[in-house]
């Protein structure tokens, strides 16, 4: 057809050529960056782990790093990785479930506060409410072990942080919100006549709600379930934080302790592991498609319905208690231990006379928090930026054109996905250190903006499509059709209607570069240290109290993140 | 036998008063339909007859059983009214099929297996879906959606159903069709049903009663053709295509049978008409000719005559619609199709007493 075309065209023939071959130019380059942000450190991670010795080191192939892998003692990490994901994600899922319904159906007051409130642990890094919790939890000192024994008098202390219960509770403050975000749509766009359909039927409220909502809202729990189950899996902060002191390990530790923590760095076991990882989360990932794409009923529908609220009388208090009560464990209670944990002396000793700033004085002078700080602020910046410009651009041409090749950059975009920050950690290390000799990436802060970009185009991709997805068609044939050049009609039409989307998407992205660890303690090097590198090294030598100042100055930095976004972005967009 | 009653029903939202002290009673085997425009109230009286919707006042019972008392606070859920009802979006849950949809209401009453499917066989061969059995919900187009929602709505053999606006969501063709249909399983079955639409032509072609309502209340009710030829106001008659209201001046009054007899003095015209009460000589009134009812030509001596010029004759297929410039305003009639008029021309155009129907001027009749 296409000659045919040329041959009528006349006289826009070789501007349409010209405009062919750009096209196919570009799509080239695309697929090559995105390639090079995936397929790259996976294909990297397989040579890896058959190399007997540590990247950029001459060496033999051999199997040994499989043979370590397939042991009874690493499926034991398996099966306690797995026991300890499945252990947090079932209890967050019915958590975060009742928070949707009471803030998405039911009467329950100040419901629009609640939801800011509740889906505020989500933005906060991990590793400082582990932090946190580490000092609130500890059962010498801990401030909760404290008040728990000067109210009942006993000796023994509530709660351990530091073993299997502390682990998972501390994932639950994460995932929690995250399902909660994940699900709260879905409650909100049910249509409320399918329920009352039900009561028509002579069913009572709690039937209506176990036949009819809790069913309907099953796609959308299953894969909340599944995406929970799987970020657990890919979990570090909350087992290195809680696990490793008391010598429980899960498959992230499993491979950053044989890295960094051994004597003789076992990067051959560490690369097969990770390998093993990645296929089991291929299997997961397939296993979830099967899974929903046979049972994927719509619900949500474009029209707007009458907010139709359950109403709870008296109990709408008690929902609201609730609520009030996760907001409270999950960030109350952190940031007051940051807080008190910065004006005392000592960690655990809280006395008038121990109150002192000397710990701000102390974080302000320290270089190396000033460089992590700074490091951090310019990967977030530039990394946000980068990863949205792809994604956008990624979404556009997967969604807008019918462009060969699109099949293909959707999918390399999505491949990241699979991967947890730690095993796209190893490879990238493995593709850094085998790059051509001019090419010097390994140990240079490029190499994180590499990973953090890496890691971020899934979301940022899936972010810019749902909102070329909602721009009708015809606004930009329009456009078209006036005149407007492919770049006009690009800027005008779907930059300028979809900037919000850019904006959210962008927050979401700055938010995960501030909180990621796993990808960036195995990819720095010094001068290039981020914030949480830093935070760890400094918990490691037991400085606590600087700690405390740290965290609290990124959390005021998160709050007014997650204030500007709620302020000049009406909607958040709900994706993890 | 009086299926539902409502007393004095009003409905609050804050200080807004969606739903105004309606009263109404549905017979067996009655089709009562509320008509009106968008935002009248009529879902709310629906939903508050469901027991979907509290009422603030009033009271509402079903089958000689009070189910809503707002004085005495008295409240029956949804589920223990035992109405069927049909949702505006059809509310067909998407996870089940043809027969969890329609088999649902039976389940909850924990109906034996076997009867259960005899039960769902019979409610959708009444609405000819019974080759549709084991079809997923999503896979059903809108007016066969409509057709489940019924079937389920009646499948438990409630005796009143409930419908709010089943039509509007198809297409024109289809839901004439589908109204016939339905007003005949209706008859068949001889259910009570409470019925709200805004479409008039609808409204009058279904219902053995049409309560018109407007602003949260009832401005009339009655047969379709009461309200057509004897509005009790020029707001109800508006409801029904587009009257000619004409000011006039009441010169004489006389009971005959069930109506008054009147003489009328307009603006530039005068004849006779016809009125529900009675008039004082010289009140002032409100005359309602249909454009249907205007004959042109020579008029009878006593007929209501009025002389103009046409200005725009429209072709509509079966009539043509003429607007007529005369003294006392502009008239609008509908003349047969192949009635030739020239625009421009001077015509004289008359009604007898039997086209006048004369109601008091708005301010008057409190509406
Ligand atoms: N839950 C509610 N809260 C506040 N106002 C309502 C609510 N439901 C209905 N209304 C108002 O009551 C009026 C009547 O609504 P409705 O009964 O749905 O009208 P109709 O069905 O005739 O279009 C409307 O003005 C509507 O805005
Ligand atoms: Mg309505």
């Amino acid at each position: 057809m296409s000659a045919v075309d040329e041959r009528r065209s006349g006289p826009g023939a070789l501007a349409s050529l010209r405009l062919r071959y750009s096209r196919t130019f570009g799509m080239a380059a695309l697929i090559a960056l995105l390639a090079f942000l995936s397929l790259y450190p996976v294909s990297m991670l397989l040579f890896g782990s058959f190399h007997t010795t540590p990247p950029g080191v001459a060496g033999a192939f051999d199997l040994a790093g499989y043979r370590e892998v397939f042991t009874s003692e690493t499926g034991l990490v398996l099966l306690n990785t797995v026991g300890i994901s499945l252990a947090k994600t079932i209890p967050s899922l019915a958590l975060a479930a009742l928070l949707a319904w009471i803030v998405a159906r039911t009467d329950t007051p100040a419901r629009g506060v609640l939801e800011a409130l509740v889906t505020l642990p989500f933005f906060i890094p991990p590793i400082l409410t582990a932090m946190a919790w580490g000092m609130l939890g500890n059962p010498q000192v801990g401030a909760v072990n404290q008040a728990w024994r000067w109210i009942t008098g006993s000796q023994a202390a509530l709660f351990n942080v530091y073993s299997y219960g502390g682990v998972v509770w501390h994932m639950m403050q994460y995932s929690t919100p995250f399902l909660f975000l994940f699900i709260v749509e879905a409650f909100r766009a049910m249509d409320p006549s399918l329920e009352e359909a039900s009561r028509m039927c002579g069913a009572s409220q709690g039937q209506t709600l176990r036949r009819i909502t809790l069913t309907l809202m099953l796609p959308a729990l299953t894969t909340g379930f599944l995406l929970s189950f799987i970020r657990g899996l890919e979990n570090f902060e909350s087992p290195l934080f809680f696990g490793t002191p008391v010598k429980i390990q899960v498959v992230t530790t499993l491979i950053y302790d044989s890295i960094n923590q051994r004597s003789v760095p076992e990067y051959e076991f560490a690369t097969a592991m990770s390998f093993a990882v990645l296929a089991l989360m291929c299997l997961l990932v397939f296993w979830q498609w099967r899974l929903l794409g046979a049972r994927s009923f719509q619900t949500v529908t474009g029209k707007a319905y009458a907010p139709r609220l359950i109403k709870l009388g008296p109990w709408r208090w008690a929902t609201f208690a609730i609520c009030v009560l996760f907001f409270v464990v999950a960030v109350v209670l952190p940031v007051g231990q940051l807080l008190a944990g910065s004006m005392f002396r000592f960690f655990g000793f809280y006395s008038w006379d121990m109150l002192t700033l000397d710990h701000w004085t102390e974080a302000f002078d320290n270089s190396d928090i000033r460089r992590g700080f700074l490091n951090t602020l310019a990967l977030g910046l530039a990394g946000a930026t980068l990863t949205m410009i792809l994604g956008g651009i990624v979404a556009y041409v997967s969604v807008r054109t019918r462009w060969q090749g699109r099949r293909i950059v959707d999918i390399l975009a999505w491949l990241p996905w699979m991967m947890p920050g730690m095993v796209l950690g190893v490879g990238f290390l493995w593709g850094f250190a085998l790059l051509p000799g001019p090419v010097s990436i390994y140990g240079t802060i490029w190499a994180l903006l590499i990973a953090y970009v890496a890691l971020g185009t899934p979301l940022s991709t899936r972010v810019m499509s749902s909102s070329y997805h909602q721009l009708a068609y015809d606004l930009e044939e329009c456009a078209r059709v006036h005149g407007a050049g492919f770049w006009r009609t690009l800027w005008s039409i779907v930059v300028a209607l979809s900037w919000p989307s850019f904006a959210v998407g962008w927050v979401l992205t700055f938010f995960g570069i501030m909180r990621e660890l796993s990808a960036s303690i195995l990819l720095y090097s010094a001068g290039s240290e981020v914030l949480s590198v830093v935070l760890l090294r400094l918990w490691g030598n037991g400085q606590s109290e600087v700690v405390s100042v740290v965290g609290l100055c990124t959390m005021a930095l998160v709050l007014l993140f997650r204030w500007a976004q709620a302020r000049f972005l009406a909607r958040a967009v709900a994706t993890g | 036998m009086v299926e539902v009653v409502l007393e004095k029903v009003s409905r609050k939202f804050g200080g807004f008063v969606a739903v105004d002290d309606v009263d109404l009673a549905v017979r067996r085997g009655e089709f009562v339909t509320l008509l009106g425009a968008s935002g009248c109230g009529k879902t709310t009286t629906l939903r508050m007859v469901a027991g979907l919707e509290r009422a603030t006042s009033g009271r509402i019972s079903i089958d000689g059983e009070i189910v809503e008392d707002a004085e005495r606070n008295i409240h029956a859920p949804a589920e223990r009214r035992r109405l069927g009802m049909v949702f505006q979006s059809y509310a067909i849950w998407p996870h089940m099929s043809v027969f969890g949809n329609v088999a649902y209401p039976l389940q909850i009453r924990r109906r034996p297996k076997a009867e259960i499917a005899t039960k769902v066989a019979a409610a959708l061969r009444l609405v000819e879906m019974d080759r549709f059995v084991d079809r997923p919900a999503t896979a059903l187009s809108g007016g066969q959606q409509q057709r489940v929602a019924i079937a389920r709505a009646l499948v438990f053999e409630p005796t009143v159903l409930l419908l709010d606006e089943p039509l509007s969501n198809l297409d024109a063709r289809l839901r004439a069709q589908t109204g016939d249909e339905f007003r005949a399983l209706q008859k068949r079955l001889n259910i009570a049903t409470l019925y709200v639409t805004h479409d008039q032509s609808e409204a009058m072609a279904l219902s053995d009663r049409v309560v018109v309502m407007h602003g949260g209340r009832a401005l009339q009710i009655g047969p379709p053709e009461d309200l057509y030829r004897r509005p009790a106001s020029a707001a109800v008659a508006s409801f029904f295509g587009a009257p000619n209201l004409l000011a006039a001046r009441v010169t004489a009054c006389q009971r005959d049978g069930d109506c008054f007899r009147l003489s009328l003095d307009g603006e530039t015209w005068s004849g006779g008409g016809c009125a529900a009460r009675d008039f004082a000589v010289g009140e002032p009134a409100l005359a309602i000719v249909r454009p249907e009812n205007i004959r042109w030509g020579d008029a009878p001596s006593g007929a209501a005559v009025w002389k103009g010029e046409v200005q725009a004759s429209v072709f509509r297929g079966a009539t043509r619609s003429l607007h007529i410039a005369t003294a006392s305003g502009l008239l609008r009639v509908e003349a047969p199709a192949l009635a030739s008029f020239a625009v421009g021309a001077q015509t004289q155009f008359w009604t007898g007493e039997e086209g006048v129907w004369v109601v008091p001027p708005d301010h008057a009749s409190g509406s």
